[in-house]
């Protein structure tokens, strides 16, 4: 299986970093052309038909998105996401350091789709040299005509502004990001109203994942069936997935969405180590419930893993072989969650915290046997009741490793009364 | 005090407000000067145009922003999921014994800052750290060694950050000494009865009408909960 098909051909074989080969292959022809001839309204319209999805997790129709836009003649803002930081997600950052120019790209498409003039990447704190090598691809791009007053000799300008995230996961969610870029604490905000109607600066504003924007070219060139016509019903087209845990070959690899587990756990990543059972595996980022052997025949798309109470989120596979400690796992993602809530939110707040002096106290073996029903209790108990996912986002993974790794909790458990 | 004026402007002028410009600007100072002093946050309220309680409060929200000074090498390994199914408590114990100090704290000659951060995005090549934000992958108790020795000699490729100030043994304030809201102090913990080890501020009602209350008003307050529970079940909560 051709796992490198779309936006990541080339990587690792060419230096994609620079213009010049990036123009070699084709890249900012389509930005041209479609600046040059075609209407905004038409590339919404492509989109729209291609079926493509947000990358970033929740997997909204992007062309959908784009039309909530009001059409009040007030400035609007193209915002890209790539503030990627969801545990295990790991292709945004590939992006960004090994093909800067598709997200370059993606971004001016985009911006100009929805007739806007300054557009803005979010760019991770942490990711110091993809920020160094995006700032010199931006660079490039403005040298050669795509980016500032008249792209391509038209009539369409488009400022393109860099921002550098200063270390905080809650600024990948929309709002919190908006926030962010606006100079403040990285809170999220209420919806509705929603960024398209009220985003940066209380302007119209679409906040798009890099990886969504990359697709922009490759579906323009190459026409909305010819994306659409790969994946399922209501999942269209190709998704970078990142696999990492327990197998021989962790990394990126660009699948049709549909593909199973099973294929992409034995085929795209070598399977597991020699030796070693598959447990489980979290098949949408750290905020995803776990799957287990029963499922590996689940096709990896949207509706599917809805289907089996978990979701695909940022496209993050986590496989866990029976090495693994559940408690420390869980622990390992419960304490992510409360270190990274904002505190807006009691729930979120003192719930996750709540949870982590719990997971720590049974680690250190003063567990009592109803802490079991306890830790599913209080990561329920916070979940829907945030203003942003991200308290909600405890109790899938919890929940569904306590459930069926009892023993691992159990084993913990010493006094002989409770276990 | 380093001279940003001219920078600051041209990073100002990015945006349609000022205020987008703060931590673009902090970010400079912190370059320059090792970490957020507070004199940078003032000149940069200056700028922007807002209070200085404004700057301050942004900062404070972001791990990356250090507003007291930190060693020469900020070494940040990776405790999240990926890393941790992979050898990373082991790497991090590893660090501590090494350098003899724990998470958020500086070693005494000044050289050193420690710390266990969440998933840095490359969980791909785990157990993995940043030194300096440049990224180490694969990491061995090896790979430590060389690099401990590598950075104490000088030869080490990443440059050393800037350090203004020497620094003090943590930049950050520990987690066990924030005070947690009053009301849950002083009560006993539905996990420790008896004792007062539970800060977190959440009562769990069960545990504590179980094993806190007299037994007069127990009875009372167990059908109180019943109802509230009850109620918020068939509110589609």
């Amino acid at each position: 299986m051709d796992t490198k098909p779309v936006l990541m051909k080339g990587i690792g074989e060419l230096n994609l970093r620079s213009i010049d080969v990036y123009k070699s292959q084709g890249g900012y022809e389509m930005l041209e052309k479609a600046v040059k001839t075609m209407q905004p309204a038409d590339i919404v319209s492509i989109i729209d038909k291609s079926g493509l999805r947000g990358r970033g997790g929740a997997g909204f129709p992007t062309g959908r998105k784009w039309q909530f836009l009001p059409d009040n003649g007030e400035p609007r803002y193209m915002v890209c996401n790539n503030d990627e930081a969801e545990p295990g997600t790991f292709k945004d950052h590939m992006l960004l350091e090994e093909t800067p120019h598709q997200i370059i790209e993606g971004m001016i498409i985009g911006a100009y789709a929805i007739r806007s003039h300054h557009a803005f990447i979010y760019i991770r704190g942490e990711f110091k040299r993809g920020y160094e090598i995006f700032c010199k691809a931006v660079e490039e791009a403005r040298a050669a005509g795509y980016i500032g007053k008249g792209i391509c000799g038209t009539g369409y300008d488009l400022e393109l502004t860099i921002h550098r995230g200063s270390g905080a996961y809650i600024c990948g969610e929309e709002t919190a990001l908006l926030s962010s870029l606006e100079g403040k604490r990285g809170e999220p905000r209420l919806k509705p109203p929603f960024p398209a109607v009220k985003g940066l600066y209380g302007k119209p504003t679409v906040v798009n994942n890099s990886e969504t924007l990359a697709y922009l070219m490759p579906i323009l060139r190459n026409g909305a069936e010819w994306f659409s016509s790969v994946g399922t019903e209501r999942s269209k087209g190709y998704k970078i997935v990142s696999i990492s845990g327990h197998v021989k070959k962790p990394g990126n690899y660009e699948v049709p969405l549909g593909t199973t587990l099973r294929t992409l756990i034995d085929e795209c990543a070598g399977g597991l180590r020699d030796g070693r059972t598959f447990l489980a595996v979290q098949p949408g980022g750290g905020s995803s419930a776990c799957l287990f052997e029963e499922h590996l025949d689940v096709p990896y798309d949207y509706e599917s893993l809805a289907k089996n109470g978990t979701m695909l989120g940022s496209g993050a596979i986590v496989v866990f072989d029976d090495t693994t400690d559940f408690v420390k796992a869980a622990l390992a993602l419960v304490r992510f969650f409360s270190h990274e809530s904002c505190g807006q939110c009691t729930p979120c707040r003192e719930g996750g915290h709540w949870l982590e002096l719990m997971l720590e106290r049974i680690l250190e073996g003063k567990g009592v046997a109803s802490d079991i029903e306890m830790l599913l209790s209080v990561s329920h108990q916070i979940t829907g009741i945030n203003l942003c996912p991200l308290g909600d986002s405890i109790e899938p993974f919890l929940a569904s490793v306590v459930k069926r790794f009892e023993s691992h909790f159990r084993k913990y458990i010493r006094e002989p009364q409770y276990a | 005090m380093i001279d940003l004026t001219s920078e600051a402007k041209e990073i100002i002028a990015r945006y349609e407000d000022p205020r987008s410009a703060t931590l673009q600007i902090i970010w400079r100072f912190q370059a320059e000067e090792g970490y957020v002093s507070a004199e940078a946050m003032k000149q940069t309220a200056e700028w922007i145009g807002v209070p200085l309680a404004v700057v301050e409060s942004t900062v404070s929200f972001y791990t990356l922003m250090f507003r007291k000074p930190v060693g020469k090498y900020m070494l940040q390994v990776c405790r999240n999921l990926s890393c941790s199914i992979n050898g990373a408590e082991d790497i991090m114990a590893y660090f501590r014994e090494q350098l003899g100090i724990g998470h958020l704290e500086t070693t005494a000659d000044g050289l050193f800052s420690y710390e266990e951060v969440e998933c840095l995005a490359a969980c791909d090549r785990a157990p993995c750290m940043q030194v300096n934000l440049d990224f180490v992958y694969d990491l061995t108790p090896k790979m430590v060694d060389d690099m401990l020795a590598a950075i104490r000699g000088g030869t080490y490729d990443v440059p050393p950050m800037v350090q203004t100030q020497k620094p003090e043994r943590t930049w950050s304030v520990p987690k066990d000494t924030v005070p947690k809201s009053p009301g849950a102090q002083h009560v006993p913990s539905p996990n420790d009865p008896g004792g007062i080890g539970d800060k977190s501020g959440v009562i769990m009602l069960d545990r504590f009408v179980r094993d806190v209350t007299p037994d007069r008003s127990r009875e009372r307050l167990v059908k109180d909960g019943r109802a509230i529970l009850e109620y918020e079940d068939g509110h589609g909560h």
